[in-house]
């Protein structure tokens, strides 16, 4: 017994090879397995070792337990971009703008405006944009078409029309039970990266939350997003209940739109029944947006931790992961997207996507999207936004003044400190 | 006596470091800062903090006696000659084996507004439909139930242990001397379990402030806050927030109220005794 | 009469906790677009979800793991358990009830308080990753050392008066003497214990990170919250049974030995 015990304890790196974690995703294991496979094979004298990372309600608690007792990996691939700040400012990232060759890397793989979203305010890069899921809406085109539409609503008069008409009470007890949409009603803050932050994004065409230290949000977008959604809880076009422990309440026909990511397609395309038709549009927008419409893309970043004893050899790595071929296959077996310029004109992606109509429009959607602000405690700012959403938004206990006026004061004392 | 050493390695050691951290600014992951009683002084003014401990007790004043009473009577129940005893036993006992994972699952469909058990009942004889989990006033009575549900078997079969140890030649002179039978269980049964009632007020107190997994699954503390418990609320700060050290300050005040609370509970059960 | 309608209410209170549980098994049981029918039978059964399921996670490798685990504790727990409850309700020592006091205190201690110093602990230890770390921490549970104290209390002090004119030291007193005389405390802390590490989730998370040495609760857990169950109810409720079910069965097996030892205690005296 006790020889099985101590055997069960094998030591983090058994030898030189450097360790990578991803994300526990079934898909992104698979590709991660297959990357590094591949790796290995070609460079047998730098070796890579992968492991996914537990996920779940505390991958995070994970990540900050392996930092506290430094058993960091080397390379870790989920980190997602509002965070990097926070680890970075703590000095446990290694600055990729002092590598060899990053620069010259990332001005090939990502526009300007990516490269400013990634930039620390000390003016370091302490990650690689890798990939990203952009926010669209999903709409069931049955639906759409049987209420007398041809195509998805675009704005919000459209969308809460279209809401009126599909609210229903199916079986007659007095209390509706189809509603036209649904979004987390938990005020857990990161489910605002999936109704309101979207929705402010498109609003303002990727206006900031945060700028010069001070909230940015408390705005005409942000008062136009929180009184829409607003008007949605009121009128009970949107469910306060917990949909979301049902079972998949837009497949089943209960709601007919849903803000979501691309990981939705291969989740849909498997469950769905026999007759239901779906596709993707844009977030609404304000009835006089103009210009193209922006969205969230939760992008999810490659960092390269301190306690890496070769950085250099990491990033080599880093590099070969996110090679054209290894972005593809990204494409291909996950589902995701890389975040890297010209996806929807780059003949190597094109030829893929070109007979999946549901990935090119999120493909076409990558142009316009943006990530997060590079400060910290992010997540403390969209908790102080939940509550205040939760209060105006859901329960209407205050106007949308009040609340953002509310939720930009305590962001403000926030970055006072 | 090793209980020492794993007292020190596992409880005396993070408390010290706990109250080390209560006079420091720690996010885990840069060095900690020394901040002296700014943590403290925080506290007194935190609204949520002191909101989150009104929750806890809304929670508790339903959940304890509650739980007691349901608890009392059914082991009450099954102290009789019953035929299925063992049956009802472990009906009874079975929500607490189970993992809190599958009764939150459960839970949740029950509690549904539109499709749960709960209000298609409720419907199904006339009354109108409870949003359990979504009406603030409703979520904390819901998770307090729900609790009660989960934990009730456990001191149920804690009341039978007390039980058996009531001699059977009391009731069999108290029947002699023609007690019926809420005599006998006041008389004789309520002042004989009372070390065990004692141990279950504690024991239900202490689990009761405790109170995190059912929120943080089922409602994250939601409606409008009226779920936030103090472990739920020492918990963001810490795991959301990485505010280490309020976190843990949060944690010791929290803890010695507990403490003094059960010192109360103690001398005034005592004095009744 | 009067018996009947007893009876009938009493079997309406013990649906009010099954019926949950059928619920569960019920639903994992038919195909996932019936679900939401809450129905006593399915229309149809279908063990898709538990295929699908065991072809997802090694549930098979998490229950020996979660066995391994949950067995070291208990017999910790049951051993130092009665030492020191047996200390606190039977010997004279100074700083006795200080000890006491700390001992609930220390159970007042939210977990959150302790998660990361002991991690630190454990990766000081090199303990990450092994089953040290899913044990060692547990084998002292202030729960199991009050209720030992409070049952060997309400022993009579002629039994270990006895047995110290026999010659018996403490150890002696305790495993020789004690023991046999406090099976239904044993068993039911032995239960309670047990149950309480098969169930734990959140350490495991936090300490475990290999697939093969995972518990099962803690599988089901990142099963049910994380990606690989796809959002689908039906296997998630299948996850929900496995996990449920061997501490349903262990817990029906040793109820006989329950109320047999609960009527020992009843008769002694």
């Amino acid at each position: 017994m006790l020889l099985s015990l101590s055997c069960g304890g094998k030591s983090e790196r058994n030898n030189n090879n450097l360790v990578y974690w991803s994300s526990n995703n079934q898909q992104e294991i698979e590709f991660a397995r297959e990357v590094v496979n591949d790796w290995n094979k070609k460079n047998p004298d730098k070796k890579v070792t992968f492991q996914p990372v537990p996920e779940g309600q505390s991958s995070e608690e994970i990540i900050l337990a392996a930092v506290v007792g430094k058993t960091t990996p080397d390379i870790y691939s989920n980190m997602w971009e509002g965070d990097v700040e926070d680890y970075a400012k703590a000095g446990v990232l290694v600055a990729l703008d002092t590598l060899k060759g990053f620069k010259d890397f990332l001005y090939s793989r990502c526009d300007s405006a990516v490269i400013k979203e990634v930039t620390s305010p000390d003016g370091h890069i302490y990650q690689v944009p890798w990939k990203i899921n952009p926010i669209m809406m999903m709409y069931n085109k049955n639906e759409i078409k049987n209420l007398g539409y041809e195509n998805p609503p675009q704005d919000y008069s459209q969308f809460l029309d279209a809401s009126k008409k599909f609210k229903k009470d199916l079986n007659g007890d007095g209390y509706v039970d189809q509603w036209f949409g649904y979004s987390e009603v938990l005020v857990t803050w990161w489910q605002r990266l999936f109704d309101f932050y979207p929705l402010y994004i498109a609003a303002s065409n990727g206006a900031p939350l945060i700028e010069n230290n001070k909230a940015a949000f408390d705005n005409k977008y942000g008062i136009e997003v929180f009184k829409f959604l607003q008007t949605l809880y009121q009128k009970n076009y949107f469910a306060k209940e917990r949909l979301s422990v049902r079972q998949d309440v837009f497949l089943a026909g209960i709601i007919a739109t849903r803000f979501t990511g691309p990981w939705e397609i291969s989740h849909a395309d498997k469950f769905k029944p026999a007759g239901l038709e779906y596709g993707f549009t844009h977030m609404p927008v304000p009835d006089d947006h103009k210009g193209p419409v922006y969205t969230y893309c939760d992008p999810k970043n490659l960092v390269i931790f301190k306690t890496c004893p070769d950085a250099q050899r990491a990033w080599d790595f880093v590099k070969f992961m996110t090679s054209k071929q290894n972005d593809l296959k990204l494409i291909e077996i996950t589902n995701q997207l890389p975040r890297r310029k010209n996806l929807e004109t780059d003949p190597l992606f094109v030829n893929y996507l070109k007979d999946k109509p549901k990935m090119m429009a999120f493909a076409n959607q990558a142009k316009y999207v943006k990530g997060t602000d590079p400060y910290s405690n992010l997540t403390e700012v969209f908790d102080i936004i939940s509550q205040e959403y939760e209060a105006c938004v859901i329960y209407g206990k205050k106007t949308p003044e009040e609340a953002l006026k509310e939720a930009a004061k305590q962001v403000n004392l926030l970055y006072l400190k | 006596m090793p209980y020492m050493l794993h007292f020190f390695l596992f409880i005396a050691f993070p408390v010290v470091f706990s109250i080390v951290l209560t006079f420091h600014k720690w996010n885990i992951i840069a060095p900690m800062q020394y901040t002296g009683l700014a943590n403290y002084i925080h506290l007194f003014n935190d609204a949520f903090f002191w909101k989150s401990l009104g929750n806890t007790l809304i929670f508790l004043a339903i959940h304890i006696p509650l739980q007691i009473i349901v608890a009392l009577f059914l082991a009450e129940v099954l102290n009789q000659k019953i035929k299925f005893r063992g049956f009802f036993r472990a009906a009874f006992f079975l929500p607490v084996i189970v993992s809190g994972v599958v009764v939150t699952i459960l839970w949740q469909q029950l509690y549904g507004f539109d499709t749960g058990l709960f209000n298609r009942i409720l419907t199904s004889v006339g009354f109108s439909k409870i949003g359990w989990l979504t009406d603030p006033s409703w979520a904390m009575p819901s998770i307090a139930i729900m609790a009660t549900w989960k934990n009730v078997g456990l001191y149920i079969i804690l009341f039978l242990v007390g039980l058996q140890t009531v001699p059977a030649h009391y009731y069999e002179a108290a029947e002699l001397e023609g007690a019926n039978h809420m005599q006998k269980f006041f008389n004789i049964t309520l002042p004989m379990i009372n070390p065990t009632i004692f141990m279950v007020v504690i024991l239900s107190t202490i689990s009761g402030f405790s109170l995190f997994i059912e929120p943080y699954v089922m409602t994250g503390g939601g409606p409008l806050n009226s779920t936030l418990s103090a472990v739920l609320y020492i918990y963001k700060q810490g795991f959301f927030y990485y505010h280490m050290g309020y976190s843990a300050t949060l944690g010791l005040f929290f803890a010695l109220l507990i403490l003094a609370v059960v010192a109360i509970q103690k001398k005034f059960i005592e004095k009744e005794q | 009469m009067k018996r009947v309608i007893f009876y009938i209410l009493l079997t309406l209170g013990a649906l009010v906790f099954l019926y949950p549980f059928l619920w569960v098994v019920i639903a994992s049981l038919s195909p996932e677009n019936q679900i939401g029918n809450l129905t006593f039978i399915p229309t149809s059964i279908s063990f898709d979800a538990y295929s699908q399921m065991i072809s997802k996670i090694p549930i098979f490798r998490a229950f020996l793991n979660s066995i391994f685990v949950a067995t070291c504790v208990t017999a910790g727990v049951l051993v130092f358990g009665s030492m020191v409850g047996y200390a606190l309700s039977r010997l004279e020592f100074k700083g006795r009830n200080m000890i006491f006091y700390m001992i609930i205190f220390t159970m007042t201690l939210p977990f959150q308080i302790t998660l990361i110093p002991q991690y630190i602990l454990m990766v000081e230890f090199h303990w990450v990753d092994t089953y040290w770390a899913l044990i060692v921490p547990y084998l002292m549970n202030a729960l199991a050392i009050v209720m030992f104290r409070q049952y060997f209390k309400s022993l009579p002090q002629s039994l270990i008066d006895a047995a110290r004119i026999d010659g018996c030291n403490d150890f002696q007193i305790i495993f020789k003497i004690l023991w046999p005389n406090s099976i239904s405390a044993i068993v039911t802390i032995g239960i309670i214990t047990f149950m309480t590490s098969w169930n734990e989730v959140l350490w495991p998370l936090i300490v475990i990170r290999e697939d093969k040495l995972m518990t099962m609760p803690q599988l089901v857990t990142l099963f049910a919250v994380g990606g690989r169950a796809e959002s689908q109810l039906g296997v998630k409720l299948a996850a929900a049974t496995m996990l449920a079910l061997p501490i349903v069965l262990a817990y029906l097996f040793f109820q006989k030995y329950f109320i047999q030892s609960m009527a020992s205690t009843g008769l002694k005296e």
